[in-house]
């Protein structure tokens, strides 16, 4: 993601040269690129949870049939999962877009809760307003709060030289204690279950398509817009790049006129916008109201999400996908193979270590391979022009 | 009185464990190796101090375990960073998710339990080692309440403190740390200096991690670290990577939650959150406010090449 376009080119083909160098062909142009970010790394960790799981006695068919029967298997499920989407994208995108311009947004779990508590308030608050108002309203509410709630970790960033992964922790564990204080006293419904009175009908997400029981909401559409409209913007528009330009080389950026540390100031809030505007969809779409421990840990799947789609937003509707299945399936992992949830965290460790560390593993293939051919060499001696190993 | 030796051995029992992990952090740090992961490394080691101590029936082995396993964890950490050249905050993220899930798993696949494992033998307190006579009787009741790795916890603090400052090996760990380029030319192993600080900064952490389960508690709760990991993070950034400022900022997170447990138990008709959000809170406002020379070590989070 910190690389520049030809360094990514080279390191997407880096596995496939392994590839030609074995099998003396050459590989097709789609499946080089194929490989960058999506299918090697992620490969590779998917197997050691498999492995994992056979170990904890569920094979790996019926790891695969169970994942896919949770989360895509029926309509039910493929709303479930198409539900669940929709946090990750924005929570997802919020990480891929702060790490674009050079920082790590850590804090989404907070700043989704806050968001989330502000927008439930607000449309509860404001339930004299005509709908048309209100459900944007919320959303912007929602989406404010979330900015900010991250911006006391930035301000700390510039001021102080504190990075922002430790101080957005530190607001995490301050947003959700403050949260399930306010819900359970001040801005509860005055149960002890610790929630909000439920958002009035006309601030709820308006339905797209219903049938029966299940019903598919305008929320996901709006994610997904939203990803576009980043991609667009990150990668077109001058904006865009000079928000890059603060991610890839922060003082070449300076140099060139490029006010990098405010254009970092302004990405990392809208990053916290987006994250609690994940929680305002939860709250409108979804559950309609606040409640205690309202994140099922969003912020860390959409960190794995963006990691996984390489920072870039265009792919991240794959990633995430992805991780909603996961997360669709775990009480069938749960009930039919009896894995604890927590294997869900365990893939997604294992899924983030690989991803980061791909470039790493593919440098050793390569070193290996290289002094497997010079050694080879000297038998016969057939003389080439070595080309140096890169990285 | 009573109420003062109860505070102390309280801010003893809260600060301990920051402290083990904070020193561990430390020692990577200077190494040069950025260490978010220590609330990984504390949790497994928690997690693996009740496996050991449920397993071979001893409360030491469980304490080997502990350390031996936050060192093992430190090795992941270290191996992706430095061998495979990982981003060392994601990767030290990653390691800290893995903790979480793995310890979940295997607490589910172990004891077929969700949330909490059974309880098992905790360490002994400074009691068992006090002469059974010719004691004062507040210094009995300090030792009563007091966990047997808080003499230890304070002895490595020293130590550490005493390997940074004054050996050779400490000074070359701080080299690799400042400017890896120098003391590779200066001979120095550089990668194998920094594995070896992470690895012991993992060990220190898994004690740490230890200390909350089989020193305060008899058991492993999920998430039983509840951020303490970063709040040892914290206190190396506030310590300004000196062993004496972190040992100062370590006292101070410890007396957070100290005060917040105490407050908790004052007042039990206040809500409790507020009591709980009390250690981040402050950590927060000190690391606003406070303001320092030191920077961190020059090569930090820089893998040479």
């Amino acid at each position: 993601m910190e690389m520049n376009r030809g360094e990514e080119k080279a390191k997407a083909s880096r596995p496939w040269r392994f590839f030609s160098r074995v099998f003396q062909t050459p590989v097709p142009n789609p499946l080089r690129r194929l490989s960058a970010g999506f299918l090697t790394a992620p490969a590779a960790g998917l197997l050691i949870c498999m492995g994992l799981a056979l170990a904890a006695g569920a094979g790996p068919i019926d790891l695969i049939r169970t994942i896919w029967s949770g989360s895509w298997g029926s309509a039910e499920a493929a709303i479930n999962t198409l539900t669940k989407m929709t946090p990750l994208l924005c929570t997802g995108l919020a990480v891929a877009l702060a790490y674009r311009a050079g920082l790590l947004n850590i804090g989404c779990e907070g700043q989704l809760t806050v968001g989330a508590l502000v927008s439930a308030c607000f449309a509860v608050a404001g339930s004299r307003l005509p709908g048309f108002l209100l459900l944007p309203l919320t959303l912007v509410c929602g989406a404010a709060a979330g900015g900010l709630w991250a911006l006391p970790a930035i301000l700390l960033r510039q001021w102080r030289g504190v990075h922002e992964v430790i101080s957005a922790l530190l607001l995490n564990y301050m947003a959700i204690h403050l949260c399930s204080y306010l819900v359970s006293g001040p801005f509860g419904d005055g149960t002890a279950m610790g929630r909000t009175p439920p958002i009035p009908a006309w601030a709820q997400m308006p339905e797209v398509w219903r049938s029966g029981s299940l019903f598919f909401t305008l929320a996901p559409l709006i994610a997904l817009l939203l990803c576009f409209g980043a991609w667009l913007w990150l990668s077109k528009t001058l904006w865009g790049f000079e928000a890059r330009s603060a991610g890839t080389n922060f003082d070449a950026a300076v140099n060139a006129g490029i006010s990098a540390s405010r254009w970092q100031i302004m990405i990392f809030l809208k990053s916290g916008a987006l994250a609690g505007l994940a929680g305002a969809l939860e709250v409108c779409a979804v559950h309609h109201r606040f409640y205690r421990s309202f994140s099922p840990g969003y912020g860390f799947d959409g960190l794995t999400a963006a990691f996984l789609a390489n920072g870039s937003p265009q792919w991240l509707w794959l990633s995430t996908a992805f991780m909603a299945s996961l997360r669709s399936a775990d009480k069938l992992l749960q009930i039919g193979l009896n894995l604890s949830p927590n294997f869900i965290l365990v893939v997604q460790a294992v899924l983030l270590l690989s991803v980061v560390s791909q470039g790493g593993i593919w440098r050793q293939i390569d070193k290996f391979s290289s002094q497997a051919r010079r050694s080879s060499r000297k038998d016969d001696s057939t003389h080439q022009p070595d080309r140096a190993v890169t990285g | 009185m009573i109420q003062l030796i109860n505070l102390i051995a309280l801010l003893l029992a809260k600060a301990c464990p920051l402290l083990l992990a904070a020193f561990g952090g430390l020692l990577s740090e200077l190494s040069g190796v950025i260490n978010f992961a220590l609330e990984g490394m504390m949790l497994t080691g928690a997690f693996a101090a009740v496996l050991g101590t449920w397993v071979t029936g001893s409360h030491w082995m469980g304490l080997l375990a502990a350390i031996s396993s936050g060192a093992m964890v430190g090795a992941v950490h270290a191996g992706a960073s430095l061998k495979l050249r990982a981003n060392q905050i994601v990767s030290s993220i990653a390691v800290n998710l893995l903790a979480v899930g793995l310890t979940g798993f295997l607490l589910n696949q172990v004891f077929h339990v969700y949330g909490t494992s059974p309880g098992v033998e905790a360490l002994p307190s400074l009691s068992s080692i006090l002469p059974q006579t010719g004691v004062p009787d507040n210094l009995r009741r300090f030792a009563q309440g007091t966990s047997i790795l808080v003499p230890a916890a304070l002895a490595i603090g020293i130590a550490v403190t005493a390997f940074l400052r004054w050996t050779v090996p400490g000074l070359r760990l701080r080299a690799c740390g400042e400017n890896p380029e120098a003391a590779r030319a200066a001979g120095l192993m550089v990668r194998q200096t920094q594995f070896i600080a992470v690895c012991t900064g993992g060990a220190l952490a898994g004690m740490g991690g230890a200390f909350l389960s089989i020193g305060e508690l008899s058991q492993f709760v999920e998430n039983i670290t509840q951020g303490r990991g970063y709040l040892a993070v914290a206190a190396v950034i506030l310590g300004r990577w000196r062993p004496t400022g972190v040992f100062l900022a370590v006292l101070f997170f410890g007396c957070g939650e100290a005060v917040s447990e105490w407050f908790a138990v004052r007042w039990p008709s206040l809500p409790n959150q507020l009591f709980l959000v009390i250690p981040y809170a402050a950590c927060f406002a000190v690391l606003a406010l406070y303001t320092g020379r030191r920077r961190p070590p020059s090569a930090l989070g820089r893998v040479e090449h």
